[in-house]
């Protein structure tokens, strides 16, 4: 079922206290939030904007201090909602003393897996993440891309419907990165829902479905990204085979230089563009809900 | 007839009868299928919950709450209602049900089976004690926890959080997944490794090489002294390590952020808490095995020795006129002693006790009464008697005065310590023995006798010599007029563990001889009787300085027995440390389970300080007495002062009552290491003890440290 909500939160507020109980700061205010099976949602936001603990609320790592997360349906403190998760956290917090082998096997046997299963998916993984030949090496030995690597073997090692990534190309080179985009969109196309955060702008225009961007624990603005993209008040024709008069006259007619229209349509920004609008915007009205940003461009 | 329903006492009685042992549920059949039902039900309950998937977790997780939040409630008004109604003693509620308390049950009721435990019938037990006061904690925490719920959501809404986290609670523990606890283990005992465990053990190599130095194999004791060495060195170590491994494990998963990574599984708090445990446990094990079998080699060969005689340094003795005579003799010194040998006319040799050993001749004694012998040195075997694990039975401890007549006690001759009792030499004054459950298939051989004697001279004498003893025989269905038969007489050996041997053949005073058994026991009774033959001379003794040695237990055994017990307090201090860890930072955790160290090995004295038994006050009038250099008897003068500093010692005492009341009386473990050390065999009886008693404190610290780290937001 294409519109299944696999995750939900409402009106989820995280205030962080000290040590007397008194208010240190609001990471999130009531954060409305739906994510369906089988998209890529992308969570955007500037350092200390509350992205992360989103995901920690999410994955029961915090608990709210009001309203709720919902996870497959059932609350987010739940532990068995884990069976059908998996976590790549920020940087790979694994076990250095223990080599890919054993780091994966550890967690497989986490999932209860039986000995027979969890061999062959230990070595189906290593495989898939290109790290057959460092396989009995200590994690300590390894470079910070093969961590990231070894890191995606661990969160994938269930088979999981829902793969939360938090900042899934951090530390990647440009090849790692086009192959952790790739291996993203596949898992889509497999099923899977994906959640990620994600300082790189481009790599969550090139993946996500739809994002949400939060600002000092608010959510300004969530959507598609094709329509969130899009300029609406201006028109984009592109054109092929203008001649140098053609391209004097094209403010007066295209249509009367011989020009073949390609496509006509709305002109995109970048996700770059829109991502530092927003910002800008709520900096200038705190509190307030950005809407029509892009329009005004 | 009008039926009082409301009056539902006579039911129980009839179920349960007025002291829980006459009712109708405990005659045997009733009984028998009341438990079968009830361990069928837990069992198929805990099979039932252990297959539920996510899906039925709440469901499930409310029914249990609901029934274990009013099944608690039920069981805290029952004990009321039954301490109200069937005592109508109010005032004597035990409203302090402490696991002190629960301890002070063990203690008194220890060594008479399983008695201790499941008490006269089934209430007043240890097990019931401990029910009490877990229940008793378990409603504390519901009552508590709701109403912190309800200050903020309602009472109902409350009502129903609590009892959900009570099922949730139930769930996470039935549902424990030994693969997954397996593998929280195997990871502690990789970071055990990974964090130098192996260090410890080049520590304690090193101790060992170098506490040959120190070791006096020539002292009176010198097995107590090498087994005390090792235990304590090893348990030392051990302990500390296991502190510092536990307590800082959890926080460094928290600090380093890698528990994100495993919390994020579907892993419960219980199978962190308990993989923790596992882990360590598993370590310590490994760890004592090691160690025990290096210390155990160590002792045998550091004690190992042997003696030379020399057969030219022995003296021909003449035992009558004309007769064959005898020799008797030293061997050579080793080990700062030398053994007396003697060798009868008839050729039967011996060589004397000496530090608590002898040994045995490689080859014939007759040799040595031969002429070829000149010249010739004779080499004894490895000492016998050193590594001991006897197994003692006790008597029971009379006196009789000078005149023979009975007494409580004997003569106080001035010591502080009133732990002996003295006879005076001379005179009728005797210390009487009574054994029981002596038979001839027990004691074939006659009864072996060992004795502690304490020596008190009022004349130097010979200072050589020991002091002159007898031991006599009785049997306990003589009339009083019928006095003892006179079986043994014997130098006294001070300071060491003396035995002898009373033989089955005894000879009476007119000379006839007479099978010990069929003589003096009746019933598996024998009275054995000391007395002290010098005159103005005196023996100390106490209950426990007579027993008679049923056989000796396998040393080895006794050994791995006394590892057992620093392996039970290894297991106390491990569980200590996860618990501090799962809601402390690391230094903090080890600091906190370090107090509990200290507060459990001075519990006795953290209790008699706080229930006012010891002089000087409590902490605050123990710093102005040594500030004012006050004696610590006289009273404190009366001014404000005084009422300041004893006002403030109050809710010091109150704190100190509470901490001894909660933390395990870990002074007392210490009977394995001294049992092995003194070379007694640790009855069994000790080991059930002890075992539960340190599960009593594993199984609710262990709930406790899971509860801890499930409200505990982990990526904080």
């Amino acid at each position: 079922m294409q519109s299944e909500i696999i995750i939900e939160t409402r009106n989820l507020t995280k205030v962080y206290r000290d040590f007397w109980g008194r208010q240190k700061v609001r990471a999130l205010k009531a954060l409305d939030l739906e994510i369906r099976r089988g998209e890529i949602f992308g969570l955007l936001g500037p350092n200390g904007s509350g992205k992360t603990t989103t995901i920690k609320l999410l994955l029961g790592l915090l608990f709210p201090t009001a309203g709720q997360a919902l996870v497959f349906g059932r609350d987010a403190r739940e532990v068995t909602k884990n069976e059908r998760i998996g976590y790549l956290p920020e940087e790979s917090y694994l076990y250095r003393f223990l080599n890919a082998e054993e780091t994966l096997d550890f967690y497989g046997r986490l999932f209860n897996m039986p000995r027979a299963v969890r061999r062959q998916r230990v070595a189906d993984l290593i495989e898939m993440v290109g790290l057959d030949w460092a396989k009995r090496r200590q994690l300590k030995e390894y470079s910070k891309g093969m961590t990231r690597r070894i890191g995606l073997a661990q969160a994938l090692i269930n088979d999981p419907e829902l793969i939360v990534l938090d900042e899934p190309t951090t530390g990647l080179d440009p090849i790692g990165t086009r192959e952790m985009k790739d291996l993203i969109i596949k898992l889509r196309d497999e099923g899977k829902t994906v959640l990620l955060c994600s300082h790189l702008l481009a790599d969550v225009q090139d993946v996500c479905d739809r994002i949400a961007i939060l600002y000092q624990g608010e959510m300004k603005e969530m959507g598609r990204v094709d329509s969130l993209l899009k300029v609406q008040d201006v028109t984009e024709i592109r054109v092929t085979g203008l001649s140098a008069i053609g391209q004097e006259e094209v403010k007066r007619a295209i249509e009367h230089n011989n020009g073949h229209v390609l496509n006509i349509g709305n002109p995109t920004t970048t996700l770059e563009d829109l991502f530092l609008k927003i910002i800008r915007e709520s900096e200038e009205h705190p509190g307030r809900r950005v809407r029509g940003v892009v329009e005004k461009t | 007839m009008v039926i009082d329903i409301t009056d539902v006492t006579p039911l129980f009685i009839w179920l349960l009868g007025p002291e829980w042992t006459e009712g109708r549920l405990f005659h045997p059949l009733p009984l028998t299928v009341f438990l079968l039902l009830l361990i069928a039900g837990l069992s198929w309950l805990v099979v039932r919950l252990r297959k539920g998937h996510g899906s039925t977790d709440r469901g499930a997780a409310r029914a249990i709450g609901g029934g274990s939040a009013a099944a608690i409630v039920l069981i805290a008004l029952g004990i009321i209602a039954w301490k109200l109604l069937l005592l109508g003693k109010a005032e004597e509620i035990a409203w302090t049900l402490t696991l002190a308390d629960f301890a002070e049950g063990l203690r008194n009721s220890c060594f008479k089976g399983l008695q201790w435990l499941l008490g006269s019938g089934w209430h007043q037990g240890a097990l019931y004690w401990w029910f009490l006061v877990i229940i008793s904690a378990a409603a504390a925490v519901f009552v508590l926890g709701w109403l912190a719920v309800a200050l903020r959501r309602g009472p109902i809404k409350a009502l129903e959080t609590s009892g959900r986290a009570i099922g949730d609670c139930a769930l996470d523990i039935i549902r424990i997944s030994p693969r997954r606890v397996g593998a929280l283990a195997g990871l502690g005992i990789k970071e055990s490794i990974r964090r130098r465990v192996v260090v410890v053990f080049a520590v304690f190599i090193l101790i060992l090489l170098f506490a040959g130095w120190f070791l006096d194999p020539g002292s009176i004791d010198p097995a107590r002294l090498y087994l005390n060495f090792v235990l304590t060195t090893t348990g030392y170590l051990v302990i500390l390590l296991l502190l510092f491994l536990s307590s800082l494990s959890l926080p460094a998963d928290i600090k380093s952020r890698t528990l994100h990574t495993i919390v994020t599984k579907p892993v419960r708090s219980s199978e962190v808490v308990l993989g923790r445990i596992a882990g360590f446990t598993a370590v310590a094990t490994c760890l004592l095995l090691i160690m025990g079998v290096i210390s155990y080699f160590f002792v045998e060969r550091g004690l190992a020795h042997t003696h030379k005689v020399d057969a030219d340094s022995l003296k021909t003795v003449e035992y009558a006129a004309g007769r064959p005579t005898g020799r008797q003799g030293l061997t050579t010194r080793v080990h700062e002693h030398r053994h007396k040998v003697v060798v009868d006319p008839s050729g039967n040799g011996r060589v004397e006790m000496e530090q608590g050993h002898r040994h045995d001749l490689k080859g014939d004694w007759k040799e040595l009464l031969s002429k070829e012998s000149a010249g010739k040195k004779y080499q004894l075997g490895q000492p016998e008697g050193m590594l001991l694990a006897r197994v003692p039975v006790y008597g029971k401890l009379t006196f009789r005065d000078r005149e023979g007549k009975p007494t409580d006690k004997g003569i106080n001759v001035g010591d502080e310590w009133t732990y002996r009792s003295y006879i005076e030499g001379g005179s009728l004054a005797a210390a009487v023995w009574t054994f029981q459950g002596i038979t001839e298939k027990r004691f074939p051989a006659g009864l072996p006798v060992d004795m502690i004697l304490g020596i008190f001279r009022t004349h130097k004498g010979n200072i050589e010599k020991g002091v002159t003893g007898s031991l006599l025989l009785r049997n306990p269905r003589d009339g009083s007029d019928v006095k003892p038969t006179e079986v043994e007489i014997f130098e006294s050996k001070e300071f060491q563990i003396d035995n002898r041997l009373i033989p089955r053949e005894v000879r009476t005073p007119d000379g006839k001889k007479v099978d010990l058994f069929k003589e003096f026991v009746s019933d598996g009774e024998v009275e054995i009787w000391l007395r002290c033959v010098d005159m103005a001379q005196y023996f100390g003794v106490a209950q426990a300085d007579m027993y008679l040695r049923a056989h000796n237990a396998s040393f080895a055994w006794n050994f791995a027995k006394g590892y057992f017990g620093i392996w039970l307090l290894g297991l106390l201090v491990i569980t200590l440390g996860v618990l501090f860890s799962t809601f402390l930072s690391g230094p903090v955790a080890v600091l906190a389970t370090f107090g509990a160290l200290l507060g459990g090995l001075f519990h006795d004295f953290m209790f008699r300080l706080a229930t006012h038994q010891t002089y000087g006050g409590g902490p605050f009038e123990s710093i102005v007495r040594i500030l004012t250099q006050q004696n610590v008897t006289s009273e404190m003068e009366p001014g404000l002062r005084t009422t300041v500093v004893q006002t403030l010692d109050q809710p010091a005492a109150f704190g100190l009552w509470l901490l001894a009341a909660v933390l395990p009386d870990l002074s007392r473990f210490n009977v394995f290491s001294k049992c092995v050390a003194y070379g007694f065999n640790i009855p069994g009886d000790t080991i059930l003890t002890y075992t539960c008693r340190t599960f009593a404190f594993v199984l609710p610290l262990f709930v406790a440290a899971y509860l801890c780290l499930k409200n505990r937001e982990v990526a904080r």
